[in-house]
């Protein structure tokens, strides 16, 4: 008898928790936004009046007034710096509440665990986020497409909601912003950044050292490296955290390779093709012990020069960056948009001020090889929560803030006279009394989702000279990203994709760190043996045939 | 009290037949008392049991748990294919083992110390002292770790250099794997020994002055008390909180190893558990599914675990077993 209400008990629990999941699921799909509103969606993309792209929204009915919240990663502000950013969207509320009756929050994906906490946020599908900005190469954009976390956003919808921005891209970009032919991101692509990695360097210590063209390969860090611990004692080399593996190891291959890496397959990015034969899928980090063997060999040389603090595997809270500002640190490994802030005369870069010798060099990985791929368009994108209440308003707000130069300039630069000035000649100012910690708006919004060169204002600060110089260069190198339609369907090898990853990390924090025992050969060897194990031949033909589906029509 | 026992015992003997509404009547004062503990394990230990189906489908947020695509052990094959499995898993549980070993007799030791002592203002302040280290969040006894032994500025090398040490005498733990288990362990001692004496303090606290007072007047001294009064009467308290314990072996300490080893892939050797192990292969594709596969791997053998300890203690000493 007790045997059987404890049965009926338990069941009735089963029960339950059935009917709780399923209602939370039957909740979520109905916020696709076509069914509620047809009014506005009689026009085509053509009836699109560039000079009024927003003439439609009367048709749409706004009578509720609704939040919208904008998802981000970066540190919420607080103190004055909260007070000076609660300022700037009380302005743009007000313009957003006047236009399409609604207003924005931000809602901040702290850095600490960052990815794991915004995936998370995701995950919780309860509507507390509309907006959400996304990147398919750092913030798992397309995972969460797949998982459900993103709305397909319809053209019809586009065009109806974020007319201005469905018109601003084009029909190719579009493509490329399609999973299982929906789209599901909104990308930034019209604004010019380079996000590819390298190491920014004292330009005037290199030509001291005798390196008059600055440092342009890795043997040239090497001298630099040396002179710099001969003649500047007191200088930390690089006060390296034990996360900068990674991006040495993918640096190491580009200057040595024509590789071209798939975004967002594995952290490391381990597989990709060659800029000679693009879509042959090569692991070069793999295929090519000897090139690997040289690394492990440098790196060592590196470790026993004091090149990273001794514990650099164990060391979590690096400051290099802004060592790096005050003349602390004589390297800072980051990509170029980084060094474009590093090499300019602003407040925070007390080097030029201390120094008026003192430059900034930017030494790009694969500048041995010419081998430079430009950003995909979905390095930052905008997505609408599939839990969104109110999708259709966030696709206005999001608009709006896209396009609109009042609210733009607004949410990236803050309050004109407050947070920044234009100047005579045309470019970006900071007014008097301006502090940059409390009144730098662009910090706090971390709007990298649809930036827009069409509004944007330069940053008078900026050192357009050497950094145009540069882009200039790139422009002649550079290869579009080619995979930008590449979503792989990794279900099958995600597990070996998983272990192979793991297995590479662990290895290659010991080579790039130059922390291994024994010698170089040994260990490229053994890492080469625990991949093999780990499945990478595999995950390799796999990708290979998903490529020749996609590509060999 | 008493009456309580006499009537369980009613219960128990065959001659007595009732039916479950009865029983339930006539008890319903216990019962009642008992409501919040009922709902409180039925609302977060049972209903969420059906959630375990996640270590069995490719979750998908918006279909839900139920909604998702059933895909058999593939969330296993994950971990079986590491081919860590087995040098994970033993670390885990040898770890665990000797949190659990070195734990509970450390307890014990310190709750007898402060059982002894006479002076109540040194017991209070040493009490409080050891019991301090249990609210340091594990982050922060990380970079406590890392400000006393790292190789360039740690404070145990500094001392050395102080005293005039070469460099090839300083201290280099984070490149050397063999040290960690000892420093682990000593970590967690300091960490948690003064929490788990507590209990131990108060089941002491607990046994009959009588028998204590007896023992006085038979003559007996301060090791011929613990050894034959509170030792034995601590007995059931170590043998249960050991059983707990056990049913979490296969379950790692995640917040220490982590914050302490970091992903320092030079000490994995001695001081990867499973728990770190997954968390920094699977981080990357943020997998709910292959999770909870794993949770459910350590839940089953803990199960085992629990079960066989019980049934050995339950051959030895019934008394004892957990049921």
């Amino acid at each position: 008898m007790k045997r059987k209400v404890l049965a009926a008990l338990l069941s009735i629990s089963m029960v339950a928790s059935l009917a709780a999941c399923g209602g939370g699921s039957k909740d979520n799909p109905k916020v696709d936004g076509s069914d509620q509103s047809a009014d506005g969606e009689s026009g085509g993309a053509s009836d699109i009046d560039p000079n009024n792209p927003w003439a439609k929204w009367g048709d749409i009915d706004t009578s509720e007034h609704v939040k919208i919240n904008y998802m981000v990663t970066g540190d919420k502000p607080s103190g004055e710096a909260a007070e000076n950013l609660n300022k700037m969207l009380d302005k743009l509320n007000g313009i957003l509440k006047e236009k399409v009756n609604a207003e924005l929050e931000i809602y901040y994906i702290g850095w600490t665990d960052y990815l794991s906490n915004y995936n998370l946020t995701l995950a919780q599908m309860d509507g507390s986020v509309d907006l959400v900005g996304t990147a398919s190469d750092w913030l798992d954009a397309w995972p969460n497409a797949k998982n459900g976390a993103f709305l397909e956003l319809s053209e019809e919808d586009l065009k109806t909601y974020a007319p201005a921005t469905y018109s601003s891209v084009s029909k190719e970009h579009w493509d490329l912003c399609k999973y299982d032919g929906e789209i599901y991101l909104m990308p930034e692509d019209n604004y010019a950044q380079w996000t590819n990695h390298g190491f920014t360097y004292r330009l005037d210590w290199a030509k001291e050292a005798g390196l008059t063209d600055g440092v342009k390969s890795w043997e040239d860090l090497t001298k630099y490296f040396k002179y710099v611990k001969e003649n500047y004692p007191k200088v930390t080399l690089w006060d390296s955290d034990g996360t900068q593996f990674g991006q040495m190891a993918a640096g190491w291959v580009a200057s040595h390779t024509k590789f071209v890496a798939i975004d967002g397959l594995s952290s490391a990015g381990l597989w990709g093709g060659t800029q000679d034969d693009l879509y042959t899928v090569v692991t070069p980090a793999y295929d090519n012990p000897e090139m690997m063997v040289e690394f492990a060999k440098l790196m060592k040389s590196w470790d026993e020069m004091g090149v990273w603090p001794t514990d650099v595997l164990n060391n979590t809270s690096s400051q290099n960056r802004d060592e790096y500002r005050v003349g602390e640190a004589s390297v800072e490994q980051h990509h170029t948009q980084t060094w474009t802030d590093l090499c300019s005369h602003t407040d925070t870069n007390t080097i030029y001020k201390d120094n008026d010798k003192a430059e900034s060099g930017f030494f790009y990985f694969g500048e041995e090889t010419q081998n430079v791929v430009a950003l995909s368009i979905t390095h930052g994108a905008m997505a609408v929560s599939a839990a969104s209440k109110n999708p259709e308003r966030a696709l206005m707000v999001y608009d709006l803030i896209r396009n609109d130069p009042e609210c733009y300039k607004l949410f990236n630069y803050g309050i004109e006279g407050v947070s920044y000035e234009i100047n005579d000649e045309g470019l970006r100012t900071t007014p008097k009394g301006y502090d940059s910690n409390t009144q730098n708006i662009n910090g706090m919004t971390n709007y990298w989702w649809g930036r827009n060169d069409d509004i944007e204002i330069k940053d008078a600060q900026k050192n357009w000279e050497q950094i145009e110089k540069l882009y200039a260069e790139y422009d002649k190198i550079k290869i579009d990203y080619p995979y930008g339609q590449f979503v792989p369907n990794v279900d099958s090898i995600q597990a070996k994709i998983d272990n192979v990853n793991e297995t590479y990390n662990n290895y290659m924090k010991q080579i790039a760190f130059g922390k291994y025992k024994g010698s170089a050969e040994d260990i490229v060897k053994e890492m080469d043996e625990a991949l093999k194990k780990a499945g990478i031949e595999d995950v390799t033909k796999e990708i290979q045939k998903q490529f020749d589906e996609l590509y060999k029509k | 009290m008493r009456d309580i026992e006499i009537s369980v015992s009613e219960v128990d003997s065959p001659v007595v037949k009732r039916g479950a509404f009865q029983t339930f009547w006539k008890y319903r004062t216990l019962t009642f008392m008992c409501i919040p503990a009922i709902v409180f394990f039925f609302m977060f230990s049972y209903m969420p049991l059906p959630g375990i189906y996640v270590a069995f489908v490719k979750y998908n947020y918006r279909k839900g748990i139920f909604g998702s695509k059933f895909i058999g052990l593939q969330n296993f094959e994950f971990l079986a294919s590491s081919g860590k499995l087995w040098s994970l898993t033993k670390n885990t549980i040898l770890f665990n083992l000797a949190f659990i070993l070195l734990g509970n007799l450390l307890a014990v030791f310190i709750a007898i110390l402060l059982n002894e002592m006479k002076c109540k203002w040194f017991k209070k302040v040493s009490q409080t002292m050891m019991f301090l280290p249990y609210f340091i969040s594990q982050v922060l006894v990380g970079v406590l770790v890392y400000n006393l032994l790292n190789y360039d500025t740690g404070f145990v090398n500094s001392a050395l250099k102080a005293f005039g040490a070469s460099a090839d005498k300083l201290w280099q733990p984070y490149a050397d794997p063999k040290v960690w288990p000892v420093l682990l362990v000593v970590i967690y001692l300091w960490q948690q020994t003064g929490y788990n004496s507590v209990v131990y303090f108060a089941s002491i606290m607990g046994i009959d002055a009588e028998m204590i007072e007896a023992s006085k007047v038979d003559g007996a001294n301060a090791f011929q008390r613990i050894r034959y009064i509170i030792l034995p009467s601590l007995k059931p308290t170590i043998v249960i909180l050991l059983l707990f314990a056990l049913g979490g072996i296969v379950k790692g300490n995640f917040g220490l190893f982590y914050n302490i080893v970091g992903t320092n892939p030079v000490l994995y050797e001695s001081t990867d558990i499973i728990e770190t192990f997954v968390y920094r292969a699977t981080m990357t594709d943020f997998n709910f599914s292959t999770a909870s596969a794993v949770g459910l791997y350590q839940s089953l053998v803990g199960f085992v675990i629990v079960m066989v300890v019980n049934f050995v203690i339950k051959k030895i000493e019934p008394e004892y077993s957990l049921f």
